[in-house]
């Protein structure tokens, strides 16, 4: 063999060898920590949470004085792309962080079943948080009476945005019952104008405004024992209480010169910028249902955003009576991996507790205590929003992200856009959706 | 900075230790007496990337293939049931009578497209041809999911009354008509087309680099020898021209076929398989990701394997014939 020929065999190899070793090294990469959490009274702690960007800096910030004065170093293990393949793996290999933040129970409640997590009641005054919290925001991380996840903060959806002027100008008021709702659209209609804007094109998951929707119509209109049940999948995916939600809902919304390009389009139509025609002048439409995210910048039009308070108006989805107001969200949940760390119990006792300010003065917290006070809050709008979420009567997480993923990232998206844009009629749509549930 | 030294360790390292591994092995096969040196040593050298192949390519076919008939979780088998399910589902039918549609359409439009343009290219002087060649090339360097990104903006659609910012809206509403939400309309497979023309409008500056060096290669003495003899252009390129080049045709064609095949992020990015537009990887994927069944996933792939073999041992078949008669 020539030398040169040896050399570009060596070389290919070489880089064959290379590609492998790269492909390899990725899964022990980073620096792993210690099995089983970090022990007690070393003074170190490590979170892992899902979120990133200005959230991940706000929520690191918040716990910097509380390092300071209690001399516990925080590690923070962001996973804001990839926080189920994180834990799962790390849960897997036994590598468990002390305390992870779960925007889904789903996952939390895996743990639980495999005997991973710790009971609440051996860390904190669990009868206590239940008080302090806005009621149904732990019972998201019950497990036969136990709790595991104490919410840090939470996000609310139903919420129903307006363009204050033009709503005040035309001398509409916020509903306080279903049947207000009903007649405000209708007299909308009457004067003129599509009463709702509504978008749900979001690339590849594309249907969860739609799952939204229908969660938040069988919250409010079946309550939420029924709804907890459907979530559970202890009744039928596609039982006559969830046929009635979605009827309502299409009457309300997708019915004919209801929703703002017609029902149809509505698939179609980003739903980041779906809302912006309620700013037109005059306004192509006044009503939004969306979560409280999208008064965060880069959904609402720039001049919007640098001016909420005066511009935007916010009520909460309404109940069947003025008395209820049940709402909607989701939250992260704080739960515990090793309960025998003395560092971690403080940290969880600070994240909970009432002096938690979270990252109140940038935008995106909401504080689940019923105590929070809303002066920390820098714009009205958050602080409305903020009052809303304290005084509603029950809270329930996001049903979508308790389903099983097959069905409330799968199925249920995919035949909600397809009885939404008129591929499939509602029965075919829910039947397909309760068979696609794992058994 | 940990991550950028991580990484250049494990070059060092992968790159040094696969020299130190050769070095080893080529020094033992030295010490070898004579005749044996020269009758192991190939072996020697050919050892690791069979063992590469083994690892990395069989196992995991046979393992994949070993779950198409087990369940969701690969704990418990359960026959052929995969693949009976899938195949008598409505969903998957489309999807794969689109994956069919893909297949056939999208590489035969590349290589059309590819080839005019290479020839009129050739026409041009070497200016003109240069930069016409650069300009169609230019999407080849754009990654799937950023074309898909790109492509969004085109079909994008905005409630009527609304500034329409999708160019083909623009259009639509400019000329007087309604905002359309393109990719629903799936009157006559309309937005799988349109996804076509996303791989199509990449691919085709692949397609006209190769063709249009095979035409360079064609030896002008038979250009000349088909004009003297009375053809006219289109008989010197169809039956000329094309004869000579057809083994690059062919391979252009099935690069691109095989890349169809396997066609995820277009789709995945655009309509998630939503409105009948569903591809078979697309398929897999959620089948994998979203669902956790393994065992579905599994059989899709098989399924794809089993019709990607007969391509590849065309084209193999068609590069060992090329080699010969060179």
């Amino acid at each position: 063999m020539g030398r040169r020929k040896a050399i570009q065999r060596v070389a290919l190899v070489a880089a064959v060898a290379l590609a492998a070793s790269a492909c390899l090294s990725e899964d022990g990469g980073g620096d792993g920590g210690g099995g089983g959490g970090t022990t007690s009274g070393d003074k170190n702690v490590e979170i892992v949470f899902g979120f990133g960007g200005d959230q991940s800096k706000g929520f690191q910030q918040s716990l910097e004085a509380f390092q300071q004065s209690s001399g516990i170093t925080i590690k923070f293990t962001e996973a804001s792309q990839s926080f189920d393949t994180l834990i799962r793996t790390r849960v897997r290999a036994n590598n468990l962080p002390d305390i992870a933040l779960f925007p889904q129970p789903g996952i939390l409640k895996d743990f639980v079943a495999q005997g991973k997590m710790t009971d609440l009641s051996t860390q904190l005054d669990v009868n206590k948080l239940q008080a302090d919290f806005v009621p149904g925001t732990l019972d998201a991380g019950e497990v036969d009476g136990k709790f595991y996840g104490a919410p840090v903060s939470y996000n609310l959806k139903s919420l129903v945005f307006y363009p204050k002027k033009a709503f005040e100008a035309k001398g509409y008021t916020a509903p306080t019952t279903q049947e207000e709702l009903t007649t405000l659209s209708n007299k909308i209609k009457t004067d003129g104008t599509t009463p709702w804007c509504l978008g749900m094109e979001s690339s590849a998951a594309t249907g969860w405004v739609a799952t939204d929707w229908l969660e938040n119509n069988m919250l409010v209109e079946a309550g939420p024992e029924t709804y907890d049940k459907w979530v559970n999948h202890e009744i039928p995916f596609d039982d006559p209480a969830v046929k009635t939600a979605a009827e309502n809902f299409e009457k309300l919304v997708l019915a004919d010169g209801n929703v703002l390009g017609g029902r149809k389009q509505v698939v179609s139509t980003a739903f980041s910028t779906s809302a912006n025609p309620m700013f037109g002048n005059p306004p192509r439409c006044f009503l939004h249902r969306q979560g409280n995210f999208i008064t965060q910048s880069g959904f609402f039009p720039k001049p919007i955003v640098a001016n909420l308070d005066a511009e935007v108006g916010v009520f909460q989805y309404p109940g069947k009576t003025a008395e209820e107001k049940p709402m909607l969200g989701g939250g992260d949940l704080a739960a515990v991996f090793n309960g025998k760390d003395d560092d971690t119990k403080q940290v969880m006792a600070f994240l909970t507790g009432a002096e938690y300010k979270g990252w109140s003065e940038a935008a995106g917290f909401l504080s689940p205590r019923k105590d929070f006070p809303l002066t920390n809050y820098k714009s009205k709008l958050t602080q409305q929003i903020a009052e809303l979420g304290q005084q509603a009567s029950v809270f329930r997480f996001d049903g979508s992200d308790q389903m099983p993923g097959a069905v409330g990232s799968g199925s249920f998206w995919k035949d909600m856009v397809a009885w939404v844009s008129g591929q499939k009629d509602l029965n075919a749509a829910l039947k397909s959706i309760e068979d696609s549930w794992p058994s | 900075m940990v991550k950028v030294i991580n990484a250049l360790l494990a070059v060092v390292a992968g790159v040094g230790g696969a020299l130190l591994l050769y070095w080893v092995l080529n020094f033992l096969t030295e010490r070898l007496p004579g005749k044996w040196e020269g009758r192991i040593k190939p072996y020697v050298y050919i050892l690791p990337a069979l063992l590469a192949i083994g690892v990395f390519l069989l196992y995991p076919v046979a393992q994949t293939i070993q779950y198409s008939f087990a369940n969701q979780t690969s704990t418990r088998y359960v026959g052929f049931e995969n693949y009976t399910d899938l195949l008598g589902e409505r969903d998957f039918q489309i999807t794969l009578i689109n994956t069919l549609l893909w297949i056939i359409i999208a590489p035969t439009i590349v290589v059309a497209l590819g080839l005019a343009v290479a020839v009129l290219a050739d026409k041009l002087n070497t200016r003109g041809e240069n930069l016409s060649k650069t300009i169609i090339f230019l999407p080849m360097a754009i990654s799937g999911v950023a074309a898909a990104a790109i492509w969004r903006f085109v079909y994008e659609v905005r409630p009527e009354g609304e500034t329409q910012i999708g160019l083909l809206n623009a259009i639509t509403t400019g000329l007087g008509f309604d905002p359309v939400a393109w990719l629903q309309q799936d009157t006559a497979k309309l937005n799988t087309m349109l996804l076509m023309i996303i791989l199509i409008w990449g691919q085709t500056g692949f397609s006209m680099v190769l063709l249009s060096a095979a035409i360079k290669g064609v030896p002008e003495e038979t250009l000349e020898a088909a004009r003297i003899d009375g053809a006219n252009e289109r008989q010197t390129f169809f039956r000329v021209v094309v004869p000579q080049i057809w083994g690059s045709i062919v391979t252009v064609f099935i690069t691109v076929l095989i890349g169809v095949m396997k066609i995820f992020d277009q789709v995945y990015v655009m309509t998630n398989g939503n409105f009948n537009t569903n591809v078979i990887a697309v398929r897999f994927f959620n089948e994998l990701i979203t669902n956790g069944d393994a065992g579905k996933a599994a059989a899709i792939v098989v399924m794809l394997m089993i019709a990607v073999i007969p391509v590849m041992i065309y084209q193999v078949r068609n590069f060992r014939a090329q080699e010969a008669s060179r």
